[in-house]
């Protein structure tokens, strides 16, 4: 999740598309919205992705509205209680809803970057004890899978499920060294020595 | 580097069992032995029933095969640890302990068990102390932010747990800052 230009997170989120209202007329570039006509008209909305839309945003050719996945309703949800907003919907699969988060926010200008720093470091927070917690308690079930609860905790499940690519990674290190911990707290050390 | 995935990111508690291994115990020798050369040192000689200090795991050696009793050391016993464990419980911060309790005593207790005192109860009281630790290092999460941490008194085996996650998380926290002053 770096700036870093091979980063894999980092392609990824810029793939995602924003809405961009151009300010000036651009001749023959309509095909980028999937439209017909021919120019871009100033006042015309069109979806660009962002690796296009940073240049066209820097040279003052367009505006654009932050995305859906940050909106003020979002928002408002996060600040009520962020352990229940499900990140892995908000964003399409293969991105995470931090990276992308990033991704606007280097865009944006001072306050507004402020202010959606916050809201990122925040939500990150809150959720990141339960993302803990529940790792370990995965750690009893093995080191890789344990999915499927069998439903019986459908609440934590559903949190799980909503979990954004990011906290993904962090609950498969917690969940691995929870595992290896308890692997060596059960065996033995004296048993297995060959005694001669 | 050549190591997989999963490695990378801390080391294994085995490997800090064997370093562990390495500190030096106190036995009562059942057989003798002359002062032997090691790669670590030179060690003995052993003459019983004069107790000697040999490493960790040339004790073991020797317990396996019958050769020695080990001297439990003085915090491996029920009153230290109960009285760290109190502690534990009614400070904020981590109480003090031999920075490898964890290897040290989960190899005692496994080879050694005839030689301690009340195992047992001395097995309960470390699960306890483990179960308080974390639940302060679980507090110490929510505290977390991108520059600094600091826990004093952990041990090794602790350290070890919690680097990988604590680490990351801060790393995802360093990107998602953003100063008022930078950019644009």
């Amino acid at each position: 999740m770096d700036n870093d230009y091979f980063s894999i997170d980092a392609i990824l989120a810029e793939n995602q598309k924003v809405q961009c209202k151009f300010k000036q007329r651009i001749p023959e570039m309509g095909h980028l919205g999937g439209g017909s006509e021919r120019d871009i008209t100033p006042l015309n909305k069109r979806q660009i992705p962002i690796w296009l839309a940073y240049i066209i945003i820097y040279s003052d050719w367009a505006d654009f509205d932050i995305p859906r996945p940050f909106s003020n309703k979002v928002r408002n949800a996060l600040r009520a209680e962020p352990r229940s907003v499900r990140l892995s919907n908000l964003v399409g699969a293969g991105t995470g809803w931090y990276v992308f988060g990033k991704t606007i926010m280097d865009m944006l200008g001072d306050e507004q970057g402020v202010e959606m720093s916050e809201m990122l470091v925040t939500t990150f927070k809150g959720r990141l004890v339960d993302v803990i917690d529940q790792a370990q308690h995965f750690a009893a079930l093995g080191p890789v899978g344990g999915g499927g609860g069998g439903g019986i905790d459908s609440a934590p499940q559903m949190f799980r499920e909503g979990l954004d690519t990011t906290e993904r990674e962090l609950f498969v290190l917690a969940q691995e060294s929870a595992w290896r911990m308890k692997k060596w707290y059960e065996e033995s050390s004296g048993g297995t020595k060959r005694v001669s | 580097m050549s190591l997989p995935q999963s490695l990378r990111t801390s080391i294994t508690p085995p490997e800090l069992e064997f370093i562990a291994s390495q500190q030096l115990i106190e036995i009562i020798p059942l057989i003798a032995m002359e002062k032997t050369a090691f790669i670590s040192g030179a060690f003995g000689p052993l003459q019983p029933p004069r107790r000697a200090k040999i490493p960790l795991w040339i004790a073991i050696n020797l317990k396996l095969k019958k050769k020695c009793h080990i001297v439990a050391p003085e915090w491996l016993s029920v009153e230290f640890l109960q009285s760290r464990l109190d502690e534990e419980l009614s400070e904020p911060g981590y109480s003090r302990l031999p920075f490898r309790y964890a290897e040290v005593s989960k190899v005692l207790l496994d080879v050694a068990s005839d030689d301690i005192q009340n195992t047992d109860k001395i097995r309960s009281l470390l699960k306890d102390l483990r179960e308080a630790r974390q639940a302060k290092s679980r507090e110490g999460l929510e505290e977390l932010n991108r520059s600094e941490l600091s826990l004093s008194n952990l041990s090794s085996m602790e350290i070890n747990e919690i680097r990988p996650f604590f680490v990351h998380a801060m790393g995802i926290l360093t990107h998602l800052h953003r100063d008022a002053s930078t950019e644009d």
